[in-house]
């Protein structure tokens, strides 16, 4: 019934084993302790609640520790008797799970030699063995000291004189291996570890592990090292707050048949044919906008991109998409300019920079983001909010889609404003807006087919995603994705680039996503695709579902429901992101918090 | 005390309504069925709140994600093998007496009330009913159960269970006990007990409503409609009659000339009119748009809803998203629909519309009529039979 963590990373290790704690709480527990190795071995115990044993414990700095709920066999409820136990020098921290059968033997062994017992457990005879046999080399002091005992275990030790390492091991007792980037973990169930990591190595009977932090030895009974495979495991529902989904990135691509909807919310009458925005965002851009500059970084920028074939497209005004970073440095800021940065946060430094800038040259600044009170809100002349609520993953999925109807309404918005539209037109528009959700879900409905198709990318180990006119965008945006996640290298080509250039790259075994669309540029995509067939990669199309010519070119394709307008690069976009997310997913990376990367960048 | 509610199920007999979402969270005016579970539990004295969930759980956990009234526990039951079983999972959560409910039952919280309060060791609700045969007919001695039995052949009794107890924690034990005999209905663990000669205590349920095919949507919608608030938010252009209680929400446009005769709800983001008509008891979801000319009545429209000019909705439910263009008609009448071998007459029904469908202009469907979810049909077509989810009508 006991529970057992083990962390060994860059955490802060007291956060990740009271977590690990609280999710092992349903086993049942009467007392509860950590250690933790900062500069030096600190222990913490408390009987009842583990958010008591949180209240008591002070901030420990210290990346590796173990944790530990008891339920009490040999000896009662106390203090002293919950885990972690120490050896006789107080270097040595065990916990354990099981029963010692021969404890008594030993003990009276070992208080004949000397020791000094604290508490009335089984455990603590392992603690004094370890130390006994410790010869500056915490494992072969583990192997010798678990040779003596006889009965059931599975023990995780830590030595403050070897403050890089834990070591653990099991016999009829569980014990498994989280494996992480930067960080590994030991428990005695997955659900502690899921929160991290769900690549996990199951120790059978017998064996002993030394759990680095970016390494893991594997050693079998007789102490000869041994490679075992990592699984992976398919989540399990425990997290509330992602309402039952395995990921927030999953959540948030979920979420968008209900986001792309409250886009528009309160800003499209269809009845009346009109588009409404704020006062003040209309005040801003019914004054003869002669350019338009989108400032914006990462995905925020490739929705810009995508914002410009809709713009041009609706009002013929010439816009140029900049990087904020680049923007600030080297942009032209003229005063009749509309400049419209992008930011999900509404935090990030380096668009913010790139406002102020704009805004100091006499520029008209309108800022896109999706947090209400942010400084890029407090910043720019005027806003306009993405209404798609918390974005938590770290890979930008709802608030892209988000973005780009943004700036799809504002399109229609300055076309109205500048005649360039007829109303019944616009009506059309609204109904495909309307209709958008509805696609969304279609696409949604078919994440199975796009999981297979996960599969045959997975072990790939680079990636091209290729499209034309506004699916070229999207195709950067869904590689970014891609290599956000998953670790696997991508790009995205506009199709007619291909020849320029990175043909070069190009092999058998560089699969090619191709998004075709059918407009003006399906007889190009085509071709573009037979130009990539002929040099042997495998071509994965993305194409409207009553296409039925795609299918004698292609190796694979994914379908999104037809859709004359151009708003079919929203269902593209989610099956570009649900395939980056089934990627990642068969290779077991940290999804909602990839490697190096921060949800909002705030320094420049 | 703790109460468990049951909101595993899948909800089969209210296809294609549920074939996105669970039984539980169909919109009754407005608000999934749950919801009212959860508000009648928790204004009668329940602080905590075990939910067993299983199919399209994500939407009942996103849903509720901020819901106040009471603290809300989800497990999970995988295999919706019965209620017994569904009880069962929540068995780490209960350490004393508890009730357990249905979600997809719609109780007041009076009755809940009672039953708390009530001193025997097992209770029941129960209720007078006039086809006590479709459910489990519940027979009394002396104000105690005497027997169970779950829809019995023809027709006897006169009150049947409302499937909500008040049991003692160790319940499990039987229930155990029972499911190793591979037996999972939670009357069956009941009818256990009695003849164990345990004494349960039967309650009188002052409100129960049941939802099991699509039509029990509108009646028990008919009904609910009286407790909504009524309450005028959105812009109500000049020229327009409201009559009754109505309920229009936020940022809902009211164009010129429509006339409304409540009890009428109609939810965000919607425009209606100019010259729309709608009659009792109608709910309209959030983001719907009724263009000119139409008339609706006694329907049930769900959110993100397209109506277009000239069309006549009685006595009918459109599932969300879907698209109906110019000149529809539901044709109402009185119809015989075959429900799992029997035959059942409906009175006054008109179209049922699954989820987002796509309905060309000038489309007329017979009545009491299912048309599945995502259906395509073409203009100038009468639908005379139900048509199965993802069909295309050329």
């Amino acid at each position: 019934m006991c529970g057992i963590i083990g962390y060994n990373g860059f955490r802060n290790a007291d956060r990740v084993l009271i977590d690990g704690l609280k999710r092992l709480e349903y086993r049942g527990y009467d007392s509860a302790g950590i250690g933790v190795i900062g500069k030096k071995l600190n222990i913490y115990k408390e009987v009842g609640e583990i958010s008591k044993l949180e209240k008591y414990i002070p901030s420990l700095d210290g990346d590796l520790g173990i944790g530990h709920t008891r339920w009490a066999t040999h000896g009662s409820v106390t203090k002293e008797n919950a885990h972690p136990h120490l050896s006789g020098n107080k270097k040595i921290a065990i916990i354990h799970n099981g029963i010692i059968e021969n404890f008594k033997t030993l003990k009276e062994e070992l208080e004949k030699q000397g020791v000094k017992f604290r508490t009335q457990t089984d455990t603590e005879v392992i603690a004094h063995l370890i130390e006994k046999h410790y010869k500056g080399n915490l494992e072969n002091a583990v192997y010798s000291a678990l040779n003596k005992i006889k009965g059931s275990y599975a023990i995780v030790a830590i030595c403050e004189d070897e403050p890089g390492k834990i070591i653990g091991a099991r016999k009829e007792s569980p014990l498994v291996i989280g494996v992480g980037d930067n960080e590994n973990f030991l428990a005695s169930d997955i659900p502690a570890l899921l929160k991290y990591t769900n690549r996990v190595i199951f120790l059978d009977d017998g064996e002993m592990c030394v759990v680095n932090k970016n390494s893991i030895s594997i050693f079998d009974e007789n102490n000869k090292e041994i490679s075992k495979e990592e699984q992976l495991i398919k989540w399990d529902f425990k997290d509330a707050e992602k309402s039952g989904f395995p990921h927030f990135m999953l959540k948030e691509i979920y979420d968008q048949p209900d986001t792309v909807q409250r886009v528009f919310l309160g800003r499209i009458s269809e009845i009346n044919r009109n588009i409404n925005f704020p006062e003040k965002v209309v005040n801003l851009i019914n004054n003869n906008v002669s350019s338009i500059h989108i400032v914006s970084c990462g995905t925020s920028f490739y929705s810009g991109l995508v914002g410009k074939y809709f713009i041009e497209k609706l009002t013929d005004i010439p816009v140029v998409v900049e990087l904020s970073s680049e923007y600030r440095y080297f942009g032209t800021k003229k005063e009749q300019s509309l400049v419209i940065g992008i930011t999900q946060s509404g935090e990030t430094a380096d668009t913010l920079a790139a406002l102020k800038e704009a805004k100091n040259s006499g520029c008209k600044t309108l800022v896109v983001t999706n947090v209400i009170g942010s400084t890029a809100t407090r910043i720019a002349d005027a806003y306009i909010l993405t209404q798609s609520g918390p974005e938590i993953g770290v890979a930008a999925t709802k608030t892209f889609t988000s973005q780009i109807l943004v700036l799809f309404l504002i399109g229609l918005k300055l076309a109205l404003l500048n005649n360039r539209i007829g109303a019944d037109k616009l009506y059309e528009h609204i109904l495909d807006l309307k209709g958008l959700s509805k696609k969304v879900r279609q696409v949604l409905d078919k994440s199975e087919e796009i999981k297979e198709i996960a599969k045959i990318l997975k072990d790939s180990k680079s990636i091209f995603f290729i499209g034309r006119g506004i699916n070229y965008p999207i195709s950067l945006e869904g590689a970014l994705k891609l290599k956000e996640i998953s670790y696997i290298h991508a790009e995205g080509f506009a199709a007619g680039e291909l020849k320029h250039g990175p043909f070069a790259l190009l092999t058998k075994t560089t699969p090619v996503v191709a998004v075709v669309t059918n407009d003006s540029t399906y007889d190009k995509m085509i071709a573009n695709i037979g130009e990539v067939k002929a040099r042997g990669p495998q071509v994965i199309a993305i194409a409207e579902e009553n296409d039925t010519e795609i299918e004698k070119h292609a190796d694979y394709v994914l379908r999104f429901p037809s859709n004359s307008s151009i708003l079919s690069c929203v269902s593209i976009a989610v099956i570009l992101q649900l395939l980056s997310y089934y990627v990642a997913n068969l290779r077991g990376c940290s999804i909602d918090k990839p490697r190096n990367l921060a949800k909002s960048v705030t320094v420049e | 005390m703790k109460a468990v509610i049951l909101a595993a199920g899948e909800g089969k007999r209210l296809r294609p309504y549920t074939e996105n979402i669970p039984k539980v969270m169909l919109p009754i005016v407005n608000k999934p069925i749950l919801e009212y579970v959860f508000d009648a539990v928790a204004n009668s004295g329940i602080d905590e709140i075990i939910v067993v969930v299983g199919y399209k759980k994500e939407v009942i956990l996103e849903y509720f994600k901020d819901y106040k009234k009471a603290k809300i526990t989800y497990v999970i039951q995988d295999k919706q093998l019965g209620t017994a079983h569904a009880l069962l999972q929540a068995k780490k959560y209960i350490s004393q007496p508890f009730i357990v409910l249905s979600g997809d039952n719609i109780i007041d919280k009076n009755s809940i009330s009672k039953l708390i309060s009530d001193n025997s060791i097992y209770s029941i609700l129960i209720k007078e009913h006039p086809h006590p045969s479709k459910y489990g007919v519940v027979f009394l001695e002396k104000n105690y159960l005497k027997e169970i039995v779950e829809k019995p052949k023809e027709e006897m009794g006169k009150f049947i269970s409302t499937g909500i107890y008040k049991l003692p924690k160790s319940v499990f034990t039987i229930i155990e006990d029972l499911a190793s005999e591979g037996i999972y209905a939670l009357s069956s663990v009941i009818q256990t007990i009695v003849n164990q000669q345990e004494e349960v205590n039967t309650i009188l349920a002052e409100s129960w409503m049941d939802i099991v095919y699509p039509w029990d949507l509108i009646k028990v919608n008919e009904t609910m409609i009286y407790e909504a608030p009524s309450s005028i938010s959105g812009t109500i252009e000049k020229g327009v009659t409201i009559k009754g209680d109505v309920l229009v929400g936020k940022n809902t446009t009211i164009y010129s000339g429509c006339y409304i005769v409540g009890p009428v709800v109609i939810g965000d983001g919607c425009e209606i009119g100019p010259s729309v008509c709608i009659f009792p008891s109608t709910t309209i979801g959030d983001n719907s748009v009724v263009h000119p000319f139409s008339q609706i009545r006694n329907t049930i429209v769900m959110e993100n809803v397209h109506v277009g000019s000239n069309s006549l909705l009685k006595n009918s439910i459109i599932g969300k998203g879907t698209i109906i263009d110019n000149n529809f008609s539901s044709i109402n009448g009185t119809t015989t629909v075959e429900i799992e071998g029997e035959f059942k007459k409906l009175k006054n029904m008109g179209a049922m519309i699954g989820d987002d469908c796509n309905i060309g202009s000038s489309v007329i469907v017979d009545s009491g009529k299912i048309i599945g979810r995502n259906c395509k049909i073409s203009s100038m077509k009468r639908i005379i039979d139900n048509i199965s989810s993802n069909s295309n009508v050329m």
